[in-house]
């Protein structure tokens, strides 16, 4: 039976890659891309039964050096009752790996780039109709401009070349879905800065710290000037108990954006776990008149009652209440 | 042995509940996810219930037939969104590595491109 499967995988294949386009030639690839790129190293791990998602998965995390094989990530992506993988839970388990899940712009030139920057992508393709969607994962490793051609490495293939057309339409209709594994710390070619701290947050939000910690650090310094990146170190200073590092994290992303609602909101919360309850009384009603009307104005609210009901005096060391960056920078820890 | 069983699974089922969420979230502090999320889409979001969402997706994966020593680091390993993207959705999002059924389009179609004639394949076999 499985053999068989197999067999009618490759005969799908050779089906499948067979039919190259004849249509006008498009220009899909960068100007600034190299002629050809083929990413020889990444490994190859031939897909069994309905499998494709642990195998692919495989294929990007071994590429980044995790030492990892499908038969050990099917308990973590493969849903027996769908006889495939959800996109979500490949990205869940690139967390639990200790990679950054990045998901790529869906633009056609975006993927391209990557693989210049020798990286493989995996994406996402719609082979099949209606009753028969074929949603199949497959992961991309060189392209060459002149054939018009991609490469895959794909269910039982290693090498599957596939006309830069057939397979553009494909990931088109899987929803122009692609990621990559990244190293924490480590940025795409193309790096946006709000799906790169996302990925970070998603890493902070499971508890990988560390890596969370790494990420937004690079982040910090690609886009110097954004508060988010250093809203996300500030969190994870706080998730670690660190408040007088948190605090003053707080402060960095708010000499950046003073408007940001969740690290004005967070620098007060940690002023009054600071025993700061004069200086946090300031910061949250700053938060409040930006939070309102907004998503985080319940969040807001909780914290301004906490600090109303506070009524210890302030700590010795607190910081004067100005809301200067660079005031609070001689910490205020109490005894 | 029945009890031994019953016994090993209300430890199991106090184990997996104490392990449900994350301890990352802590009071106080809005998470950089939250903090991303409240710039990227509007205050609906927050009225869906991450908690009920979990225990859904964590129900689904179970009855869609994953190990139950697997579900709550699966789940574990979910953002909250994406936790509630999966609710109740599980049935229907795509589900990468159909290839039989792609196998089967392509039989399909040959079939069908024999019927109306563009083909000859299928008469060489008796």
């Amino acid at each position: 039976m499985k053999l068989a499967a197999h067999a009618a995988c490759a005969i799908g294949w050779l089906w499948l890659a067979g039919c190259t386009a004849s249509g006008p030639r498009q220009e899909a690839f960068g100007e600034t891309d190299p002629a050809q790129v083929e990413l020889e190293a990444t490994p190859f791990f031939p897909q069994s039964e309905y499998q494709c998602g642990p195998a692919a998965l495989a294929t990007v995390l071994a590429a980044g050096a995790v030492d990892v094989t499908p038969d050990e990530l099917v308990p973590e992506v493969y849903l027996p009752a769908r006889r495939g993988s959800l996109q979500v839970e490949l990205v869940a388990a690139t967390r639990a790996r200790g990679r950054l899940p990045y998901l790529l712009a869906p633009l056609d030139d975006v993927l391209f780039d990557e693989l210049a920057a020798g990286r493989p992508v995996l994406v996402l393709q719609k082979l099949g109709a209606g009753p028969w969607p074929g949603w199949h994962y497959a992961v991309l490793v060189g392209y060459d401009r002149e054939r018009q051609s991609v490469l895959l490495r794909s269910g039982t293939t290693r090498r599957l070349e596939m006309s830069v057309r057939r397979f553009l339409w494909s990931w088109q209709r899987g929803g122009r879905w692609a990621m990559l594994a990244l190293e924490p710390g480590e940025l795409p070619a193309g790096a946006e800065m709000d799906r790169y701290v996302d990925a970070a947050a998603g890493l902070e939000a499971v508890g990988k710290l560390d890596e969370a910690t790494r990420a937004y650090r690079s982040a910090s310094l690609r886009w110097p000037d954004a508060a988010l990146p250093w809203l996300g170190l500030a969190n994870v200073a706080y998730a670690r108990d660190d408040l007088t590092a948190a605090q003053s994290l707080y402060e960095e992303a708010l000499a950046r954006d003073p408007a940001d609602v969740a690290a004005r909101n967070n620098h007060a919360e940690v002023l009054l776990q600071l025993g700061c309850r004069s200086a946090a009384a300031l910061e949250i009603a700053v938060a409040q008149g930006h939070a309102r009307g907004g998503a985080l104005e319940a969040a807001v609210t909780e914290t301004a009652a906490r600090i109303a009901e506070a009524t210890a005096p302030d700590a010795a060391a607190c910081p004067t209440p100005a809301r200067d960056a660079n005031v609070v920078d001689g910490g205020a820890r109490p005894e | 042995m029945i009890f031994f069983r019953r016994f090993i699974a209300s430890i199991l089922c106090v184990t997996v509940l104490n392990l449900s969420s994350p301890l990352v979230a802590q009071a106080g502090v809005i998470g950089t996810l939250q903090a991303v999320e409240s710039q990227h889409r509007t205050a609906d979001l927050a009225t869906v219930n991450s908690a009920l969402a979990r225990d859904q997706v964590r129900a689904q994966l179970g009855a869609m037939g994953v190990d139950a020593t697997h579900v709550d680091s699966r789940v574990a390993a979910m953002t909250d969104a994406e936790l509630r993207s999966l609710a109740g959705e599980i049935e229907n999002l795509p589900a990468g590595a159909d290839a039989l059924a792609v196998i089967g389009i392509v039989f399909l179609v040959l079939l069908i491109l024999e019927a109306v004639g563009v083909l000859d394949i299928f008469k060489s076999f008796p």
